[in-house]
């Protein structure tokens, strides 16, 4: 778990650097919160709260546009911690992940703080270092909502370095991989998920970008905006909420691409990390089952042959 | 406690159909965003289980055993065109709202099993009074969820605007109805707990 929070920091940094100092009070504030909760629930059933609360934490902070009122992610963060794992009988028996369930409350409740006020890029090679937060730069688009409503691109080199509006920790793409190789080096997080998930994702925008669907962004940019591949390497790859079995989890991160590819081009969503992941949650269990059922059809029949 | 009212108790709080017996969820979920509908919907629900409940007890001997689910339709079908032409009259605007719902009233869960399980067995006068507890059940269920819904979801009640601004927008949406009505059976589960000392099994165990 301490894995996770230090993969976590290269993003936090750039976070900071993008837009501004307000940046790391919101993850901080948003650990707070979810160890506050954790610790009155886990007081009330004399249990101990783990440290696995501040990744959560730490991960929807992370997934929060700089300028979110700290009471909107105040809201969001208990309701995640509360409702994605202390309703369920807290550490390791969570069915959702918290973060994520924190994140589409506050998604669905707040759209005016959650998808219409953003940060636009920085110009100088400071960037915002000496700035708490910039109330003049705030803008009402990302690309994938420029995209979506007039079809503009943008330039590939910003999507990649992470100059471009969004939330906190998505965009800067280098500090997302080298936090992303140091969980997968360290075995906190399992190699399939993300694999599987970009696999997934990939594949799907190839073959829709190929058959010509003018809603589909190219493959690049569609890897590169948004929340792809923060949420494929941090947010999929939980544990607790995942599978089990090694091809069990192949099948769930490449579903979870899929659908984030699809919600993503043809919803009203500009974004789907949320809810492609909450739904990956919801079948996980049955993928297990699957992979077992088929492992003991094929386990009778060699005993047969 | 006199039989009649005990039954009508029964529907209310005990086996209440959408917080115990856990039935006819569908609407219940897809209605309540405010108040007015959840109170027009459940009128037409009392309405039309009255009297179904009345309609069955009456004629119970004349319904064959094995075509008695069709008949039951039948009986269900002929309240709902009744109470489908009176709403609009009562109340245009809201009933604009719930139309869909008052003409799938047929098919409501709650109804057909209240004549499978009751009206179908016992006299007329119990009938009638487990209809009428069943549908001020359902009734009661719906305005509460759709309070509930209507005041965190738009910051009013009954349309009239109390808070003046949406404190959680969630709440009108599908997945808020589902929240409020798990909350209340949680809350239903728990006092049964406080006061009987077992675990419930209820909330769709029936």
């Amino acid at each position: 778990m301490t894995a996770v929070i230090m993969a976590l920091l290269p993003s936090t940094a750039m976070g900071v650097y993008f837009f501004g100092w307000r940046s790391l009070t919101l993850v901080i504030f948003s650990c707070l919160v979810a160890y506050l909760t954790e610790v009155i629930f886990e007081t009330y059933r004399n249990g101990t709260p783990t440290e696995s609360v501040l990744v959560s934490g730490a991960l929807y902070g992370l997934s929060l546009p700089p300028y979110t009122p700290l009471w909107v992610a105040a809201v969001g963060m208990v309701f995640g911690i509360v409702f994605g794992k202390q309703v369920f009988g807290g550490f390791g028996k969570n069915v959702f992940n918290p973060a994520i369930v924190g994140r589409s409350f506050v998604y669905v409740c707040f759209p005016l703080y959650l998808t219409s006020q953003w940060m636009t890029p920085i110009s100088g090679p400071l960037g915002r270092l000496f700035q708490y937060t910039d109330l003049d730069a705030m803008t009402s688009a990302t690309p994938l909502i420029n995209f979506k409503h007039t079809g503009a691109l943008a330039s590939i080199p910003d999507l990649f370095w992470g100059n471009i509006s969004g939330c906190i920790g998505e965009t800067c793409v280098p500090a997302i991989l080298l936090g992303g190789a140091y969980i997968i080096y360290k075995r906190a997080a399992d190699w399939r998920y993300p694999l599987s998930c970009l696999l997934g994702a990939m594949s799907l925008n190839a073959i829709l970008y190929l058959l010509g669907s003018n809603h589909v962004l190219d493959p690049m940019r569609n890897l590169l905006s948004g929340s792809l591949l923060f949420g494929a390497f941090f947010m999929v790859t939980e544990p607790v909420s995942g599978c089990v079995k090694p091809q069990a989890k192949l099948i769930y991160g490449f579903l979870i691409g899929c659908l984030w590819i699809v919600i993503r081009s043809f919803s009203g969503f500009p974004e789907a990390t949320s809810f492609a992941i909450i739904l990956g949650n919801t079948f996980a269990p049955l993928f297990d089952e699957a992979v077992a059922l088929l492992e003991k059809k094929k386990k009778a029949q060699m005993q047969v042959s | 406690m006199n039989r009649n009212v005990q039954l009508l108790w029964n529907g209310l709080i005990p086996e209440n159909p959408i917080f115990r017996l856990a039935l006819s969820m569908c609407p219940a979920v897809a209605v309540t965003t405010s108040v007015q509908n959840g109170l027009l919907l459940g009128l037409a629900v009392v309405f039309v289980q009255v009297f179904s409940s009345c309609t069955v007890a009456i004629f119970k001997s004349f319904i064959h055993p094995r075509i008695r689910i069709p008949a039951y339709v039948i009986v269900i079908a002929l309240w709902v065109s009744v109470i489908d032409m009176i709403l609009p009259v009562i109340s245009p605007e809201v009933y604009k709202q719930v139309e869909l719902f008052v003409k799938l009233i047929v098919v409501f869960a709650i109804i057909i099993s209240r004549l499978e399980l009751f009206a179908s067995k016992e006299p007329l006068i119990p009938s009638f009074f487990d209809g009428l507890g069943m549908g001020i059940g359902f009734l009661f269920g719906l305005c509460l969820i759709g309070a509930i819904r209507e005041f965190f979801g738009t910051g009013q009640l009954f349309g009239f605007d109390i808070l003046g601004f949406n404190p959680l927008l969630i709440m009108v949406l599908p997945a808020g109805g589902f929240f409020v009505i798990g909350f209340i059976m949680a809350i239903f589960n728990w006092v049964e707990f406080k006061l009987t000392g077992k675990i419930p099994t209820s909330g769709g165990a029936h």
